[in-house]
């Protein structure tokens, strides 16, 4: 039983793109007309590229974000026709957005919005250019602020506080990372129609209760990004966690978050933040493929072989760390820059005896000022215990047990037998890993607990 | 867009500090900046009535529909350009401080005017002839439909003939549909920290659909006025005296003095009431 290959490389082609389901290896097969290689390939680059600007363009002109959908999608199937035939045309971006536009003014003069509406909707389009549409009270206010790029308002709008988190998420993957429902709803295991009902409901909650399409002004931007960011790290724990899954195509929730996480920066520059959770990102998916083995078993931080790990995201993910700076810049670090460190930390060690452990152990006291988590505080604890002795983490684990804030969670009782493994405690050791194992998750998680209970003899 | 803010304690309320009340600085902001129709105090919860219609009878309880934490304390009304604003404003109430306040949107209605407002302008200045109450609509989705039998003038469920007759008796002073809570978006402050939540809560509960404000003489026609509404006989109608104060003046003599509302209902039993109505 092996595992699925995992993408090495980020952002790689996927397999959304309209008319080419099956993906690179065939394509075509099975939908219709073959297109020929490249005209598959420039597909499925213009959608990994372009479907975000293309949605957010058509949600700004016609305020209607089925609709933007639809139209955009319906231009991406026309594509596949006319660049079959007329070749791919030099700015992809724009001929998509032109045929999404007028598919969308087609469909909305078919649903019978007055066609009085529509000219006067491509007027604005024409007379201001791109950066303007349809001027509505908010965005005088907003005149102060540079010309943003829709998606950035897409991005916003979809992460908005007003909307739960779970709808934040489908939300984002699916109209900002342009994934189809079914694949959104695989990646976090529900129904298809429970997804779908998701995104659905997300979207006329953004109608109904006013939720505004736009960048918020700058007292806002910092607290708001930080709900963006919250919406991308979420997807990207989810990828990382469930990496382990037995299901055959899966979708790289890691990777999408990586993909995502780069437009943010790429469309706000300047956000310390921002480039700190990408690094973040990259510097864990980096280890993807050593953490687990050929058998599908999960494999520890200290055992991975790190000649594996992927060195590309690892240099990228710590030049972004290395350039920091820019005007929002923060004097002390925020807690995407400093969970990104604890990475880099890792990153860095060319062995894990190597491993800087005062330096995380410092990254962990500045992170539980930020939150008072218990998850925080677990893994402060096994810095401790690595950095100052077994018996510091164990003292600090006991508080924690004592807390009853991490009551049945296994890797409490997991971090306490390591640590009393390591004081050759072997028999205390032995009744925690019993613990971890009764409490564990997932089959690989279990089964490491296990073969660590059964060295222990 | 018109939105509705409903002022309630909540799980997680704070003791209120009349010291840090600053009510009146928010009444002079959102004055100033001219995005307030209305708004009002609210006698508390155990000066609400509540009034159902079952198999044609009129039954009235002392007390709100909901919980006593629920309770709305004090609604407004406003109109700003989204819900970003709306919450801006809602975060800088006191009441955000300790309890939490919800953003309600209205229905809009295909075919309205654009910029109709819900609250008649100048109504603000316009001084009280009797007693005014917050006719809170309330659905209950759990409550059997107890149609008009036993009750020949209950024609339909129309609340539009209601309307025109208590426009026409001049004690209705305006109202509106809100939309359902799944729509609502709750907003407290916590340590300087703005917090918003959606409010999709389980449905199955009991919920304001709508609200009228009436200008009566006293409780027995407030409950003649709510029991003819067709929400009475599927639902409930909350009627809640409102309790202006002088939202400049002194907030720590004020809270002090009215000690003595908070230990006691002071509107009359609702079952007395009642017989002024059947009289």
């Amino acid at each position: 039983m092996g595992t699925p290959p995992r993408a090495r490389r980020v952002g790689g082609p996927r397999g959304s793109v309209p008319l080419t389901p099956t993906g690179e290896d065939e394509p075509g097969a099975g939908a219709g007309d073959a297109l020929a290689p490249g005209v598959a390939g420039a597909l499925r680059e213009a959608y990994r590229s372009e479907w975000a600007r293309v949605v957010a363009t058509l949600i700004r002109v016609t305020g209607d974000w089925d609709v933007a959908e639809e139209a955009a999608s319906g231009a991406f199937e026309r594509a596949a026709t006319t660049w079959a035939r007329d070749g791919v045309p030099r700015n992809a971006g724009a001929w998509l957005t032109t045929a999404a536009r007028n598919l969308a003014l087609d469909r909305l003069r078919r649903r019978g919005v007055e066609a009085e509406k529509v000219r006067e909707w491509m007027a604005m389009e024409e007379f201001s250019g791109r950066a303007d549409g349809p001027r509505d009270p908010a965005d005088v206010v907003a005149d102060d602020q540079p010309a943003w790029d829709d998606r950035l308002r897409l991005v916003f709008t979809c992460a908005h506080p007003a909307l739960a988190m779970d709808a934040r998420v489908a939300l984002t993957l699916r109209t900002v990372g342009g994934l189809d429902t079914g694949e959104i709803a695989r990646a976090f295991h529900v129904p298809e129609a429970t997804m779908a009902q998701r995104i659905v409901r997300a979207k006329r909650r953004i109608r109904n209760t006013g939720i505004p399409y736009r960048v918020p002004t700058a007292d806002l931007l910092p607290e708001r990004l930080g709900g963006v960011l919250a919406v991308l790290y979420l997807v990207a724990n989810e990828g990382y966690l469930a990496s382990h899954g037995d299901e055959l195509q899966r979708l790289d929730l890691t990777a999408e978050a990586i993909r995502l996480t780069r437009m943010v920066v790429a469309l706000l520059p300047d956000a310390d933040e921002a480039r700190a959770l990408l690094a973040l990102v990259l510097l864990q998916h980096a280890r993807s493929a050593a953490r687990v083995d050929a058998d599908g078993e999960l494999v520890p931080l200290p055992e991975q072989d790190r000649s594996t790990w992927d060195a590309d995201e690892l240099t990228e993910g710590l030049e972004l760390l290395a350039h920091a700076g820019g005007p929002d810049r923060a004097d002390s670090p925020g807690p995407y820059r400093l969970q990104a460190e604890i990475q880099a930390v890792h990153a860095r060690a060319r062995t894990a005896d190597d491993t800087d452990w005062p330096a995380i152990v410092d990254r962990y006291d500045a992170l539980a000022g930020f939150a008072d988590s218990p998850f925080v505080a677990l893994n402060r604890a096994i810095a401790r215990g690595m950095a100052f002795g077994p018996e510091q983490g164990l003292d600090d684990l006991a508080l924690l047990e004592a807390s009853g804030r991490l009551d049945g969670y296994h890797l409490l009782p997991a971090a306490q037998a390591d640590l009393l493994r390591r004081l050759g405690r072997t028999e205390a050791a032995a009744a925690r890993y019993r613990d971890a194992i009764a409490l564990a998750r997932t089959a690989p998680e279990r089964r490491f607990l296990e073969r660590r209970l059964a060295e222990l003899d | 867009m018109q939105y509705a803010l409903f002022y309630a304690e909540g799980p997680d309320a704070l003791p209120y500090v009349p010291a840090d009340d600053n009510v009146g600085e928010w009444v002079d902001e959102v004055v100033a900046r001219g995005v307030s129709e209305y708004g009002e105090r609210l006698r508390p919860g155990h000066d609400a009535t509540t009034v159902r219609v079952r198999g044609g009878e009129v039954l009235v309880v002392d007390g709100p529909f909901s919980e006593a934490k629920e309770a709305i304390g004090g609604f407004d009304v406003i109109d700003v350009r989204d819900l970003d604003e709306a919450i801006e404003i809602a975060s800088k109430h006191p009441v955000a401080s300790f309890g939490r306040v919800e953003i309600r949107p209205f229905v809009q209605w295909p075919g309205a005017e654009p910029g109709a407002r819900i609250v008649p302008e100048g109504f603000a200045e316009r001084a009280p002839r009797g007693r005014r109450y917050l006719m809170l609509v309330v659905v209950d989705p759990t409550g059997e439909r107890s149609d008009a039998d036993g009750d020949a003038d209950a024609t339909d469920d129309d609340p539009e003939a209601w309307v025109r007759e208590m426009d026409g008796r001049g004690v209705r002073q305006f109202g509106e549909v809100l939309r359902p809570p799944s729509d609502a978006t709750f907003v407290r402050r916590r340590h300087d920290e703005v917090l918003v939540t959606d409010g999709g809560f389980a449905e199955s509960k009991e919920w304001v659909a709508g609200f009228d404000l009436l200008d009566v003489q006293d409780l027995a026609e407030a409950i003649e006025v709510a029991a003819k509404h067709p929400m009475a006989r599927g639902g409930a109608i909350e009627l809640r005296p409102t309790w202006p104060f002088d939202v400049h003046g002194d907030q720590v003599a004020r809270a002090e003095s009215e000690a003595d509302a908070w230990a006691r209902r002071h509107e009359p039993a609702a079952s007395e009431a009642l017989e002024g109505v059947s009289r």
